[in-house]
């Protein structure tokens, strides 16, 4: 009990300068660690309150017992009190450094060169949110700890993988000694195959896959492009944008015959390519670009009204309609969810879920039974423009690393959810 | 081209027409669909009726037909002859051409003017109609686009439920009237542009006509 005192009275003053101009130099992953480092001081001086408080207790009741106690007990007291004293001194203390350094409050955005990286926040229900992640933070005020830190974690690795590819030791689809929990999955799940994995345990190539694919969705077109070839299709898009004819036929003889067609992949061609665009004439064009030319792997998609043309619509742009670009935040959020569950059945899983929104603008949602509703937070009426992608087998995490993931192919595909009536976050 | 529909007011047996339901419209939409103003609108219309000079007139010419300006459209000028369905698209100079030929003049011009709002996605324009000349309100009308989308089916249901939406605004203010939508049937052959332009014509008669 004496421990932790010394420890926080020892550590204090190298660590912790005592005003703020010292935290302000410090850089932000280092901020962080002290601001973790203090917010776990501060639960142990608290617990260690608690315990003197019992201890408190006891030499009470031990007092009740019978006077011959009495000197003990005012011993004992004594010495609680002076601990306890010290306890809450320093707590406050703790206190008045997290509020500083704008942990509390969650202030620290307005402090500049943050690196992107958030204070720890502490919400009002006591859990601590080690990496404040915009995206999770957003609706995630009911949520249990467990799901805040599972899916600030997921954020992070993802975020890690797409920004610092380099720190991975081998692409996707071999096993390697990953640190993270998704890696662990992917070294088990090759390793136990079960039936309901066979097809999928596979590495599916990206011909296959696009082949798979235009089977099954007879609305949507499918076209490859090389990414540049891409940007040049985009600017095509936005000068058709503007002329009058909006004849389907006319639209599609405008394609440059030298793109590929998923029916009849070029072998050498499909190195190259790293751009798909789905197309539901007259519902959306969808964008999913692959993080290295060739792969698997989707890094980004977007959507985009069949009109809208111009440099803006690739996988990372934004549409100018509020209905897209909300069906392309949602994608953000169901393509890491797809890459976190399993990096090899992602793409045709994202481009599968992609597809299910050529209901977009005529499937009612499956909550609110209608097609157009106001949102009230973002006062817009939005049809339902999210469509679930959390697969219905859900232990997949509760047992990441003693069983595979099972039933990965069971998404729901049939319903449709305004914004309001969803409940994912 | 985004779709559009359009509305016209109809007032309920022996209620008259004022500008009060205009503004009140106007207000609704601000308040109950977040609508933000986006700026004015106008579209004229004119009949043209034939100057005939002499008394042997051919017998195949039309009698009369509508030239539209459209708001949205500043550099052409449409016309329609709706007896042979008919619509040809021309420079918005070819009103000048027309009064210097003088083989059909001007007969009535209405404008078709208000504001327009923008609600997310959507945009609306809500106005009124009356005889260029004189401040009469011949009507009030309503039209509503959706941006995302230029295909008439695939919007059919999203302006079906904006329609109803308005409809629930409008029965609550216990006005005297309702907005009719203006059904129209679309001719698979014709596109889009001037398709809106023929419903606007539609429109023009029930709204200058009720009768």
């Amino acid at each position: 009990m004496q421990q932790p005192q010394a420890a926080v009275s020892g550590a204090a003053p190298p660590q912790d300068p005592p005003d703020s101009g010292g935290a302000t130099t410090e850089a932000p992953p280092k901020q962080v660690a002290l601001a973790m480092d203090r917010l776990a001081r501060a639960a142990r001086l608290i617990a260690d309150i608690r315990l003197g408080a019992d201890h408190l207790l006891e030499a009470l009741f031990l007092a009740a017992d019978g006077p011959h106690h009495s000197n003990k007990t005012i011993q004992i007291i004594l010495k609680e009190e002076a601990s306890m004293r010290q306890h809450f001194q320093d707590l406050r203390a703790l206190g008045r450094q997290l509020e500083d350094s704008g942990v509390l409050n969650g202030s620290l955005k307005s402090r500049g060169n943050s690196w992107g990286l958030h204070m720890p926040l502490v919400c009002p229900d006591g859990a601590v949110v080690a990496y404040a992640w915009k995206r999770q933070l957003a609706g995630q005020a009911g949520a249990s700890a467990v799901d805040r830190t599972r899916l600030a974690l997921k954020a992070f690795t993802d975020q890690k993988r797409r920004f610092f590819p380099l720190l991975e030791d081998e692409p996707f689809g071999h096993s390697h000694d990953g640190e993270f929990g998704v890696a662990k999955k992917q070294k088990t799940s090759h390793g136990l195959p079960t039936s309901h994995r066979e097809e999928l345990n596979e590495v599916k190539t990206l011909s296959d896959i696009l082949t798979d694919l235009e089977n099954k969705v007879p609305n949507m077109k499918i076209f490859t492009y090389q990414r540049l070839d891409w940007l040049k299709r985009a600017s095509l898009l936005s000068s058709s944008a503007n002329e009058n004819s909006i004849d389907p036929s006319k639209e599609q003889s405008m394609h440059n015959p030298n793109k590929l067609r998923s029916g009849s992949v070029n072998a050498v061609a499909v190195d190259k390519v790293a751009v798909i665009e789905l197309l539901v004439p007259s519902v959306f064009r969808a964008v999913v670009s692959l993080h290295s030319a060739g792969s698997v792997n989707p890094d980004a998609a977007a959507f985009f009204s069949p009109d809208e043309g111009g440099n803006y619509v690739h996988s990372r742009g934004l549409s100018v309609h509020h209905v897209f670009r909300h069906v392309t935040e949602h994608a953000d959020k169901a393509l890491q969810y797809f890459l976190s569950v399993d990096a090899n059945t992602s793409l045709s899983l994202l481009l599968r879920w992609i597809y299910s929104y050529q209901t977009l603008f005529t499937k009612v949602c499956s909550k609110c039974g209608h097609l157009l509703l106001m949102d009230k937070s973002l006062a817009l009426l939005l049809p339902p423009v999210h469509r679930p992608y959390r697969q219905t087998c859900t232990t997949n995490f509760n047992q990441s690393h003693s069983t595979p993931s099972a039933k990965v192919q069971n998404v729901d595909l049939n319903s449709a959810y305004h914004i309001g009536c969803s409940d994912e976050v | 081209m985004p779709v559009k529909w359009l509305m016209h007011w109809q007032p309920h047996q022996g209620a008259t027409l004022n500008s009060q339901i205009l503004t009140e419209a106007c207000q609704c939409v601000e308040s109950q669909l977040g609508g933000a103003k986006d700026g004015r609108w106008k579209t004229a219309l004119t009949f043209y009726r034939p100057m005939l000079r002499d008394a042997s007139t051919p017998g195949d010419l039309p009698r009369d037909f509508l030239g539209i300006a459209l708001h949205d459209h500043p550099g052409s000028y449409f016309f329609l002859l709706r007896a042979h369905r008919l619509i040809l698209q021309a420079d918005s100079s070819i009103q000048s051409l027309m009064e210097k030929l003088q083989s059909y003049k001007a007969r009535v011009v209405l404008n078709f003017e208000g504001f327009q709002y923008r609600l997310g996605d959507f945009q609306v324009r809500v106005g009124k109609c009356g005889p260029s000349l004189s401040e009469a309100l011949r009507g009030i009308m309503m039209e509503v686009e959706y941006l995302p989308l230029s295909s008439i089916e695939k919007s059919r249901q999203i302006l079906e439920d904006f329609f109803d939406i308005w409809q629930d605004i409008v029965n609550r203010r216990h006005w005297p009237g309702h907005f009719i939508l203006i059904e129209t049937k679309f001719c698979r052959l014709w596109p889009s542009r001037p398709l809106y332009s023929s419903t606007y014509s539609g429109t023009i008669c029930q709204v200058a006509w009720p009768n």
